[in-house]
């Protein structure tokens, strides 16, 4: 099966269990939103199916192959990519460096080649008119974006974005969802960490709910925000028989 | 992309390696043609560092130790095993290398104070090393603080010039190579987000050792042709720090990870010590400290990386 | 066991006390500023030159000359924060290396300058003075100067856990930015983290001036010690000082009584590079990982 697959994944550090047991799949062309409060381990379990953790326990398979502890840019290279929460440009390197780095060791393309990948990536994504700009100095969404266009650049076919929507106001918002409808609908798999539910409501086929590092719900996102479990998650014990219709 | 800037400068850079091919025979001063080799030998060292610390961002502590490494393996094939000077050069290069590569491996996990702070550990490690290793072990072959004689080469300044010259010329073509290719923009990610380029596909480790090596090749080289130059070595004087100290600076001074940074550096801070140095001894160091202040203060990124960003250049 | 042996780890561990005192400062600056200050031992030398005039003019006792050593040497530490050091806090680490190696070189020159190179050194009525005990010879200097030592860290560690400036110093150095917002002024908790690094520093110089050699180059290879004692205990780990220089001392000592004291050195430098790459947390893994 292409796509990717978790298999009770924990992560304890010391005595905190950041991640408990938790398994869920992405199947090809799908966009998995993944919901939870702050704390509930979506960063860490991020971190550990990139490679940049690596899991106390439990397996992580990417088309079939167990990554589980490869290093970060093993798994790049095999596919998967992740976009930052807390964003990581090159700082002295222009945009379309930036993007070229993707290209040039993730999908370990010749010069040539990467430069026109890079072009092409940076169109599908809106940011041509600041390529030769230094990447500290572009606005917030399009230094989101710019996270977004390394990672596919680097060839992945599978995108985590870790709040790639945060600090966007809603317009911005909508111009981002258009962008990532466009990226699945040629070809890619994604898996959406946000906080603005509107953004994954619209956007998910399928959500997964996460509270205390372990999963708490998963399904269609009406199940899932009208779970009993994933609103006493967000609004507390007291407030939980108000049930949001 | 800035190409035609780029172009601009790798002719400059070409036409004026040429130029100084020629110049052991246009310069009659043996004093000026010391001074102008010397300036390139220091172009080169300090090239060899910005190539590692320069574009990563690793501060080395201790380059030095290839510089050393490379002395003592020229001179212990020349003396003990009567090499000729070009198989040892050779010789002193690869062999600094490979000691790059097997203490490279453990120290580039480590990271900033870290990395600086063991790099700086083995250099005076291996100094002591080479110090006291005869007397403890009751042999003779690294000959302690008696140091090592060199055949007399018999050869005049030109000859050095013409060795120190195209190992210069590689270091920096290496340089411009590095502006230009996959290996640089490697590089350059790791300096600015190592974890960054890593999840972008950056095999940060090997492109680190690579640089690493890289460096250790050339410092092995100028450490085999020093060596041979001045026919006598002590472990104190070819693994001292302030070499390590003088390539730092001249980096820093000129722009770290910039293509004419420690060109710049090297030229000026060679010209000042030759200048200065001699005339005011007593007050030399305590100058070279203060402009080291001054100069963090108000260009912390050096004469060429300041120019870079207020000129908006790129491939400088 | 061995008298020769058990002299070897005395001597060592009266050493590694004085170590630790000196290195403390160097943990204190690093762990809260991430400042590899590599003038640390001209704090020293300049502690000990105060002892030593003190001692020339007023014919004042080294140990009574530690409060003005730790005085000068705080208000010293502070200016060179407030003044220099802190206009690079923001910029890579690099860059605060090459201050205080400026800074280094600037103040040993001066020193030169002023000092010229003589080698120095301070005769009280109790110095190469040792008390005999169960045929054990303990220098008194080096054991007055080893209580001084542990004391004076286990007063930094304190002053840091107990003090309101203690506090405002740990908070800075777990997290500067929340710090900020709790309103610490940062620049000025910088300046006094300097200065008290300094002033214990300067301490130290001030209470080993009566046995060690007093020099303006003397300073180096302090900071070399400081280096090796602060990674053994754990960078940044203030009672890791404790430890690191206990346990450098007595390597050290062993090394140089059953080999040399060529070989005493090149194995710190081992040590150093070794636990570095092995266990760069330090001996007891409470050291910050940048």
């Amino acid at each position: 099966m292409t796509g990717l697959k978790c298999d009770k994944i924990s992560m304890k550090f010391g005595a905190l269990s950041a991640v408990q047991m938790v398994s869920f799949s992405l199947n090809p062309g799908e966009i998995l939103g993944m919901i939870g409060p702050n704390g509930a381990g979506k960063t860490t379990l991020f971190n550990c199916i990139i490679g940049i953790l690596k899991p106390t326990s439990g397996k992580i398979y990417l088309n079939d192959a167990d990554v589980t502890g490869m290093k970060p840019h093993k798994i790049c290279r095999m596919g998967m990519a992740k976009t930052s929460q807390i964003m990581q440009p090159f700082m002295t390197m222009t945009v379309f460096e930036n993007v070229l780095v993707g290209a040039l060791h993730g999908a370990q393309l010749k010069m040539g080649q990467a430069r026109r990948e890079t072009e092409k990536v940076m169109e599908l994504v809106q940011l041509t008119e600041h390529a030769d700009k230094l990447s500290n100095s572009i606005p917030v969404p399009a230094r989101r974006r710019l996270e977004l266009a390394r990672a596919l650049a680097s060839g992945a076919n599978i995108l985590l974005l870790d709040e790639n929507m945060a600090g966007l106001n809603p317009h911005e918002i909508d111009e981002a969802l258009k962008i990532l409808k466009k990226i699945r609908d040629s070809g890619k798999s994604l898996i959406v960490v946000e906080h603005i539910m509107r953004a994954v409501m619209g956007i998910s086929d399928r959500i997964i709910a996460l509270n205390y590092g372990a999963k708490i719900a998963e399904g269609f996102p009406e199940e899932v925000v009208n779970n009993e479990a994933v609103i006493k998650a967000y609004l507390g014990e007291k407030l939980s028989s108000l049930k949001v219709a | 992309m800035n190409s035609k800037a780029d172009r601009i400068i790798l002719i400059l850079f070409l036409l004026v390696s040429a130029g100084l091919f020629f110049v052991p025979g246009f310069v009659e001063s043996e004093y000026v043609l010391r001074l102008i080799t010397m300036v390139i030998f220091w172009v080169g060292i300090a090239g060899c560092w910005n190539i590692m610390s320069g574009y990563t961002g690793y501060i080395d502590f201790g380059p030095v130790v290839y510089f050393g490494i490379g002395s003592y393996v020229n001179a212990i094939a020349m003396t003990k095993y009567s090499l000729a000077f070009f198989p040892s050069l050779f010789l002193s290069g690869v062999l600094s290398a490979v000691v790059a590569l097997i203490i490279g491996i453990p120290t580039l996990r480590l990271k900033g104070a870290y990395f600086a702070i063991a790099t700086f550990a083995f250099a005076e490690a291996m100094k002591q090393i080479t110090l006291e290793f005869d007397r403890t072990f009751k042999v003779s072959f690294f000959q302690g603080s008696d140091g090592i004689t060199l055949p007399i080469s018999g050869y005049d300044n030109a000859f050095f010039f013409y060795c120190i010259l195209p190992v210069t010329f590689l270091v920096m073509l290496t340089h411009y190579f590095i502006e230009h290719s996959k290996f640089g923009y490697g590089l350059k990610a790791i300096k600015e987000a190592e974890i960054g380029a890593e999840i972008s596909g950056v095999n940060t480790t090997a492109i680190k050792l690579r640089a690493y090596i890289t460096s250790a090749f050339f410092l092995g080289l100028f450490g085999a042709i020093e060596a041979y130059w001045i026919t006598y070595i002590t472990p104190s004087e070819v693994f001292n720090v302030q070499k390590t100290v003088q390539m730092v600076i001249m980096t820093l001074l000129g722009g770290m990870g910039t293509f004419l940074g420690p060109i710049v550096g090297a030229t000026f801070l060679t010209l000042l010590s030759e200048s200065l140095g001699t005339r005011f001894v007593e007050y030399y160091l305590i100058m070279i400290g203060a402009i080291i202040i001054v100069a963090i203060l108000i260009m912390p990124s050096g004469i060429i990386g300041t120019l870079k960003i207020r000129k908006r250049l790129r491939f400088i | 066991m061995d008298a020769v042996l058990v002299q070897a780890i005395i001597n060592g561990l009266l050493l590694g006390g004085v170590y630790a005192a000196y290195s403390a400062g160097f943990s204190l600056i690093f762990g809260v500023m991430g400042v590899v200050n590599l003038a640390h031992g001209e704090l020293i030398m300049l502690g000990a030159f105060t002892s030593y005039w003190l001692f020339q003019f007023f014919n004042l006792d080294p140990y009574f000359s530690a409060p003005f050593a730790m005085v000068f040497l705080f208000s010293f530490g502070y200016l060179v924060q407030r003044f220099i050091l802190n206009r690079v806090m923001g910029l890579p680490h690099i860059m605060s290396y090459i201050l205080t190696f400026g800074l280094h070189l600037m103040v040993a020159n001066i020193a030169i300058k002023i000092w010229t190179h003589d080698f120095r050194s301070i005769t009280t009525s109790y110095s190469g003075a040792n008390a005999a005990i169960l045929g054990l010879n303990i220098p008194y200097a080096r054991l007055i100067t080893f209580v001084v030592a542990l004391f004076v860290t286990w007063g930094l560690w304190f002053f840091l856990m107990k003090t309101e400036t203690g506090r405002a110093i740990r908070a800075t150095a777990q997290d500067k930015e929340v710090a900020r917002l709790m309103g610490v002024d940062i620049r000025n908790i910088y300046a006094i983290t300097f200065g008290l690094g300094a002033a214990i520093t300067g301490l130290s110089g001030a209470v080993i001036s009566p046995f060690v050699i007093i020099s303006p180059e003397m300073g180096l290879e302090y900071t070399i010690i400081a280096f090796c004692v602060v990674v053994l205990g754990g960078m940044g780990y203030i009672p890791g000082a404790l430890v690191g220089g206990l346990t450098l001392g007595v390597a050290q000592s062993l090394a140089a009584t059953y080999l040399n004291a060529g070989v005493s050195v090149a194995i710190t430098f081992i040590i150093l590079f070794m636990m570095l790459v092995i266990r760069p947390t330090g001996i007891l893994g409470k050291g910050n990982i940048a």
